[in-house]
């Protein structure tokens, strides 16, 4: 009986803490049927938004190659950095720590700065600007995150597997597939996602190095906060929401990241 | 407009061979340059394209014009920001001759020495604007005449000036009556806005903040800008925009054609519509800053807030108008506004 | 873990790290080294012909108080933010990694990520219609008790605070399940067979065993949120000046990069020593 109290006061706070995290997601829903321009209360409720929002192409765009970058970055962000973690994990050399350390910088310096150093080091080197210059900054800046979520989960992995599959003849390209990169999945999902999200609310980076008229949906949304943006920004947001919602959904009935083993 | 528009797709015929370009506009967004108003009609008539890039300060707007030589064709420059876009060889002078409707243009502005160099004109003088206050017409009943109510304990809790250390002390200077562009007593201004930091809700930063708080009731009183405030009220936010008798500070925004640009010819027709009188009253009736062309701002209904508040010929000597400031008075400005701040 | 033996494992290692170590060569590392040199002049070479090297950009940060000031105020922010996550978000990863199985923790872990996929700001200007006067919190909570409540957070630290925990607890809650949805249920059971209480459990085993997951959790909240400027001046009003909002002046306001850059640079070092400084501890914690 303590068992099931215990595990349904865990499961009371979960839910407290989902309400929490979706608390001023609902707002931002909510404020895209709302009539006031300023997001004034109380609410009265209207499509306007939606209408005004569909009709307007630039918005349209910018979140179809907000949505478009952010995938590419996830892949190659995903595929480079679970390399990089499962070298950082499986050997010992010189500079190693030095490599795990050279993960902070991007995170700790403000995308600010980040951002500005990359416009004038790209501008100096050639890479220009442009969708591709876009997508080079972005992979980097998801990169540590990818790096220290995998290295997180492969820290709990048992070496010993590996040995046992190897002595039992699996040369390191079977152990590699069909041992450690199943048991590190959860971690590669995880990491994929917070490499999407990083790229997808990216702003900075995005802004310098986009060319004029080929704004995603952050920059967007930072440039228009000046003039004021309207709650189009609330509808489109709710529309993404929605949809990502929807193909995780779909996704968790394929495929198993949360592990069973 | 037809007329105007007319001329410009004639002109645009005759003109080499009349290929159509695309011109890039470095502005802020959703400031004139970038509203369908003002693209499409020009594109219909010309056949160019405008695309718009944006910045989100002045230091930015720097930044991209040195490190993307030839990625934009017309840029706005606040006048104080001119002198060093040209001392950098950033932007190109203008052919006056080529803009039908600058004769409009007030001498005043015409000739204004931060927009000109050598005699050339490097900025066209697009819009102007003053930096004052608004009051919150639901709980401030009674408009005042000075500056002091920022100041007020009655609203005590409930008034917002801007996230800026230049115009924080300006507005030091203002109350403390001395010359915004030539402060003698910093000591003054310093703690004239350390007794003002109780008094603040918060700093805004953006019009979307500005607009969002008052909307919201957070606020009573808060600094503004002229152009912004015409928007808000043409929203439909009950505010009114008050020039004190301690004055306030005028700034003039001019539109510049980068040195690199690729489409001059092109940029200058944008431009020439930009101070247009059809294309400014469309504008106005959506909020806009006073033109600097004399011949629009007379064009706008006798009702405008342009022309009521902004137009009011005792309001002249009572403007103070922005010079440069030089990076060293910057930055000891952002250093006192650091330090008042941290200090909360 | 292998030791460097043979020249195949060494290409291996090359070929596995290179790809990514390179990438972040080329669009950060340089370009960061770029600005670390700048951090070293007196202006720049662009603008100046005769600039040249000083150490004045780190000086002021030494004569000025008000940056050791809000450097200060930025790490207090960074420590309680990431307490705040760890104790909200440990006992949630706990709670999806042991006690739900099959699907429903699939769903929900996907559930604890997708907030994080919508726009930043969209959401802190959510917070602040939650927050603040009249705002849909004191409207929500209006309905639960008689009287008229004023709660006035908005435009305070403990604003900040939400809004910044709100963007960060998703770090902690998935690096925590992922080390804790690792732990093999055999060695509870057996642990649980030989009379172990819950609590032991929880302090002999599965904490120390998730720790690494926790500590990655924990860094990936406390690194940004020293350096964050956004959330704490939307939210935080009159008290929301912190470190990064002198880092983006320098940028933003004057044109002062030199100085800006020494400013991020200082806050690098601080925020790694502070990491070397906590990471003896937490691995005696460890074991």
């Amino acid at each position: 009986m303590k068992t099931s109290l215990l595990a349904h006061a865990g499961r009371v706070w979960l839910a407290l803490i989902l309400f929490f995290l979706y608390a001023p997601i609902l707002v931002m829903a909510a404020m895209s049927l709302n009539a006031s321009p300023f997001y004034q209360l109380p609410f009265k409720f209207t499509t306007e938004w939606y209408e005004e929002m569909a009709g307007n192409e630039q918005i349209i765009a910018a979140a179809i190659r907000s949505v478009l970058i952010a995938c590419v970055t996830t892949v190659i962000a995903t595929a480079l950095g679970t390399c990089a973690s499962v070298a950082l994990f499986r050997y010992d050399f010189k500079g190693k720590r030095l490599l795990q350390v050279l993960l902070f910088p991007p995170i700790a310096i403000p995308w600010l700065i980040t951002g500005t150093a990359m416009l004038i080091f790209f501008f100096f080197i050639g890479i220009g600007r442009g969708t591709p210059a876009v997508i080079v900054g972005h992979v980097a800046l998801a990169l540590p995150y990818v790096i220290v979520t995998v290295t997180a989960r492969l820290s709990s992995f048992d070496i010993a597997l590996e040995e046992a599959a190897r002595s039992l003849g699996a040369d390191s390209w079977t152990v590699l597939r069909r041992v450690t990169l199943p048991w590190i999945s959860p971690g590669i999902v995880a990491g994929g996602l917070f490499a999407f999200a990083v790229s997808f609310d990216q702003f900075v980076v995005s802004y310098f190095l986009s060319e004029p008229g080929d704004s995603t949906l952050p920059v967007m949304i930072y440039t228009a906060i000046r003039k004021g943006f309207t709650p189009e920004i609330n509808a489109i947001s709710t529309i993404i929401i929605t949809l990502s919602m929807g193909i995780m959904f779909l996704a968790t009935r394929k495929a198993k990241f949360g592990g069973e083993h | 407009m037809k007329t105007f528009l007319l001329t410009l797709s004639v002109a645009a015929f005759a003109a080499s061979g009349a290929l159509a370009d695309e011109i890039r506009v470095l502005n802020w967004q959703g400031y004139g340059t970038d509203q369908d108003f003002a693209v499409e009609p020009f594109e219909k008539a010309t056949g160019h394209k405008v695309v718009h890039e944006y910045f989100n300060s002045e230091q930015e707007m720097l930044t991209k014009l040195r490190t993307n030589p030839g990625a934009y064709d017309v840029v706005l420059i606040n006048s104080i920001y001119t002198q060093q876009a040209v001392s950098e060889g950033l932007i190109a002078p203008v052919d006056t001759s080529k803009i039908e409707n600058f004769a409009g243009i007030s001498e005043k502005f015409a000739t204004d020495p931060q927009l000109t160099s050598d005699g050339e004109v490097y900025g066209v003088p697009w819009v102007w604007g003053l930096t004052s206050f608004a009051v919150n017409n639901n709980s401030v009943s009674e408009v005042p005449d000075s500056l002091e109510i920022l100041w007020d304990p009655e609203y005590s809790g409930r008034v917002a000036i801007r996230d800026d250390a230049v115009e924080a002390m300006h507005f030091g200077a203002l109350a403390t009556g001395q010359d915004i562009n030539d402060i003698k007593d910093v000591d003054a201004v310093k703690e004239k806005l350390s007794s003002l930091m109780p008094n603040l809700r918060t700093f805004w930063s953006s019009e979307n903040d500005w607009n969002q708080y008052m909307a919201a009731g957070e606020l009573d009183v808060a600094t503004y800008w002229s152009g912004s405030a015409a928007r808000s009220i043409a929203f439909g936010l009950p505010i009114t925009f008050l020039v004190p008798k301690e004055g306030a500070i005028g700034w003039l925004d001019g539109l510049s054609v980068p040195a690199t640009s690729e489409h001059k010819d092109a940029a200058l027709q944008f431009i020439d519509w930009m101070i247009d009188p059809e294309f400014y009253t469309v504008w106005d009736a959506a909020g806009a800053p006073a033109s600097a062309n004399t011949a629009a701002a007379a064009a706008l209904p006798d009702d405008a807030f342009n022309k009521t508040v902004l137009g009011n010929p005792d309001l002249a000597d009572r403007i103070q108008f922005m010079a440069p400031v030089s990076d060293e008075t910057r930055e000891s400005y952002l250093e006192i506004w650091q330090g008042l701040k941290a200090a909360q | 873990m292998a030791e460097l033996t043979n020249a195949s494992d060494r290409r291996r290692l090359v070929a596995l790290l290179s790809p990514a170590y390179l990438w972040l060569l080329v669009a950060v590392f340089l370009p960061l080294s770029a600005m670390l040199f700048f951090s070293f002049l007196t202006d720049l070479p662009q603008d100046t012909p005769d600039w040249g090297f000083t150490l004045g950009n780190y000086a002021r940060f030494l004569s000025n108080p008000t940056y050791g000031t809000l450097l200060w105020k930025s790490v207090t922010l960074g420590l309680t933010v990431t307490l705040a996550c760890i104790l909200i978000g440990y006992p949630c990863a706990l709670v999806l990694a042991r006690t739900i199985k099959g699907r429903a923790r699939e769903t929900l872990f996907l559930l604890v990520i997708l907030p994080f996929w919508s726009n930043s700001l969209v959401r802190i200007f959510s917070w602040a219609i939650v927050l603040r006067g009249n705002g849909v919190l004191e409207r929500f909570l209006e309905l639960f008790v008689p009287f008229d409540l004023r709660l006035n957070l908005m435009f305070t630290t403990t604003a900040v605070v939400i809004g910044l925990v709100h963007s960060y607890l998703p770090y902690v809650i998935l690096t925590s399940y992922l080390a804790l949805q690792a732990i093999d249920d055999d060695i509870i059971e057996a642990a649980r067979s030989m009379g172990a209480s819950r609590l032991t459990i929880l302090r002999r085993l599965l904490l120390p065993l998730s720790m690494p997951g926790l500590m990655a959790g924990a860094v990936l909240v406390f690194v940004p949120v020293v350096g964050s400027f956004m959330e704490p001046r939307i939210l935080g009003g009159r008290v929301g000046t912190y470190y990064g909002t002198v880092i983006e002046d320098q940028f933003v306001a004057v044109y002062n990069w030199p100085l800006g850059a020494a400013l991020s640079f200082i806050l690098l070092a601080v925020v790694l020593l502070i990491l070397a400084l906590a990471s003896p501890i937490l691995r005696k914690a460890n074991t």
